[in-house]
């Protein structure tokens, strides 16, 4: 693996149980995601993209085969490592936005920085005006459009500066006029450099990124 | 941003079961501090009233009699058991004694039983073993028929100097001699008669309910104690004024047991209480969980967060609780004094004060806490890929 490399599985697999089904959720998956690359993975519900994205994302461990994020194998990595890689490494952004109802938009997006002991209040307020909620710092999330938490949700996804983003499908709760923006955003996250997973169905936005993995069944099949 | 900051916005989210579950600790705090209060209260005046305030060394007494004394104080009516009153020439007799003291105790209830009056027969030895005995009006009993009044009784019978008082359960008049001041103690309630017309009335001639002894010397009491009980009748008490206290706070065990077990039940009640919230509280917010361990929330942060939302609830609880614990107690003192002890000694018998109140805070805070770790270890435990693939 090259020093280029943000994300690798190798012969990646994931099985889980549901009831007396074995499910396949990943099975034999190898990839590899360059640093600054926009890959998004694609496939109908059920096919596995989640659970790819969740292997990518330090939150679960692949039943066999092996997992690189930023360089560091995963498979014997124990859960402090994980929590530690999931503060510096990689920041996630999910389709329900899972605001805290009660904070303001600024607390919200220090949030993760609580977690990493790091001071950000600053770096949130520029982020926040990146994602073009600057006059909204203090309101609550309560007072602001789906478009709006969304962003608000990638502003927080990226308060510790993590050289990747992962996204599970982040415009799924969105109108089209909003989806365009959130998708706007992501790519100007990457023309700064940052390397973007985006997970999704759909199959317009899917051609977005520079690089497009279907998957199916827990197999790539492009 | 601080850990503090996301815990109380945490709790503000459902402020109603917030305040709920804060109210049951709140409850259990005051529960506690108004039986630490009572228990406090109730042993204090005791050791006070027959200990300080009679200025009484030693009381003989027929066997049984600390509990029956009590009994007789608080029930009326007559103890069958009695004390010959040729024994207070026997106790006069040794050197050690300063003051005896022989009386006839008994209280008489009205019919309806409104209303218990307690008389007191006595001699002139009393103005010399109580150390506050004085006059207030009048003076010491002029005929048999005298009778000379607590403070309260004179207030409450409206009655001066000379006055009339008729007994309608002796159907006998009695002519105010003298009224004391308030002492804030049995005697304010009591009706002070000559010992010979107290043994006449109930047909006590002889007997006398106990014997109080004044020592010249306090630091001689043990070894007079043990000179007078060799000389008494083997079924004779001789106690000290202290122990004749034990022996009433032992008669208050019981009250105090069923006290002490209402405080527990209380700190039960709020201890499932307090898990059941938090509990859900976790679960309902295992999403939400799960995403703050994407975002790099460790199990300690997890731990520290929830064990922070429950110390706010318990903190401000447990104060709330023992502080109206220590305001209210005074209310459950005077319902205890109505109906639910032997021996009613004078004064407050719940002494609230701010060390019960911090012991109070203190135990239920640690119960609160402790309370808080179980639904804090589930957060910690909660598997993020679990929760979003399954929910």
């Amino acid at each position: 693996m090259n020093d280029q490399t943000a994300l690798k599985l190798e012969k990646a697999t994931k099985f889980y149980h549901r009831g007396t089904e074995t499910v396949h959720a990943v099975d034999n998956i190898s990839l590899a995601i360059e640093n600054g690359d926009y890959c998004t993975i694609v496939g109908p519900s059920g096919s596995g993209k989640t659970t790819l994205m969740n292997l990518m994302g330090c939150l679960d461990h692949p039943t066999s085969g092996k997992v690189w994020v930023n360089g560091k194998e995963i498979e014997r990595a124990d859960e402090k490592v994980l929590t530690r890689m999931r503060q510096t490494s990689i920041g996630f952004v999910f389709q329900q936005f899972f605001l805290i109802p009660t904070l303001t938009v600024l607390e919200n997006v220090q949030l993760p920085s609580l977690f990493a002991r790091k001071a950000a209040t600053e770096h949130a307020k520029e982020l926040l005006t990146l994602v073009g909620l600057a006059n909204r710092l203090d309101h609550l999330p309560g007072q602001l459009s789906g478009g709006e938490m969304q962003r608000v949700a990638i502003a927080r996804s990226l308060v510790n500066s993590p050289p990747i983003v992962l996204a599970d499908e982040p415009t799924g709760n969105l109108d089209s006029r909003n989806a365009e923006m959130i998708m706007g955003l992501f790519d100007k996250l990457h023309e700064s450099g940052m390397t973007i997973v985006v997970v999704t169905h759909n199959e317009h936005l899917a051609g977005k990124g520079g690089k497009t993995i279907a998957i199916e069944d827990g197999k790539i099949t492009n | 941003m601080t850990y503090m900051k996301v815990a109380i916005s945490n709790l503000r989210r459902n402020p109603v079961r917030s305040v709920l579950t804060g109210l049951s600790l709140a409850v259990s705090a005051a529960t506690l501090c108004v039986v630490l209060s009572l228990d406090r209260g109730y042993t204090r005046a005791v050791t006070e009233e027959l200990v300080a305030k009679t200025g009484v060394h030693m009381y003989i007494t027929k066997e049984g009699c600390p509990i029956e004394a009590a009994s007789v104080i608080a029930q009326g009516g007559l103890s069958p058991l009695y004390v010959a009153e040729d024994m207070t020439h026997k106790v006069s007799a040794v050197p050690e004694v300063d003051v005896v003291l022989p009386f006839k105790l008994f209280a008489i209830t009205t019919e309806d039983g409104s209303r218990t009056d307690i008389f007191m027969g006595i001699t002139k030895e009393i103005e010399k073993i109580k150390p506050e005995w004085r006059y207030e009006k009048g003076g010491w009993f002029t005929s048999d028929t005298s009778v000379i009044l607590g403070g309260e009784m004179a207030r409450i019978e409206n009655l001066g100097i000379g006055d009339k008082m008729y007994s309608e359960h002796f159907d006998r008049e009695f002519v105010v001699a003298g009224i004391l001041p308030r002492y804030y103690s049995q005697d304010d309630g009591t009706f002070f008669i000559p010992l010979k017309t107290a043994q006449e009335l109930v047909d006590r001639q002889g007997k006398l309910s106990a014997i109080a002894i004044k020592l010249k010397d306090i630091s001689t009491l043990d070894a007079t104690r043990n000179q007078i009980r060799a000389s008494m009748p083997p079924d004779y008490y001789v106690l000290g004024s202290k122990e004749l206290g034990e022996g009433i706070l032992e008669f208050f065990g019981s009250t105090r047991v069923v006290l002490y077990i209402m405080a527990g039940v209380a700190i039960l009640i709020s201890i499932f209480s307090i898990v059941n919230t938090m509990l859900m509280a976790v679960l309902e917010r295992r999403r939400e969980i799960a995403y703050l361990k994407c975002v790099g929330a460790g199990a300690g942060d997890l731990l520290h967060l929830i064990s922070l939302e429950t110390l706010v609830i318990c903190i401000t609880a447990s104060a709330a609780g023992a502080i109206t614990g220590s305001f209210i107690s005074p209310i459950f003192g005077r319902i205890m004094r109505r109906y639910l002890i032997a021996f009613v000694p004078s004064g407050s018998i719940s002494q609230p004060d701010f060390a019960i109140a911090l012991v109070s805070f203190i135990i239920c805070l640690v119960v609160g806490v402790a309370c808080s770790l179980y639904p804090a270890f589930r957060a910690s435990r909660i598997v993020p890929m679990e929760v979003l693939r399954n929910e």
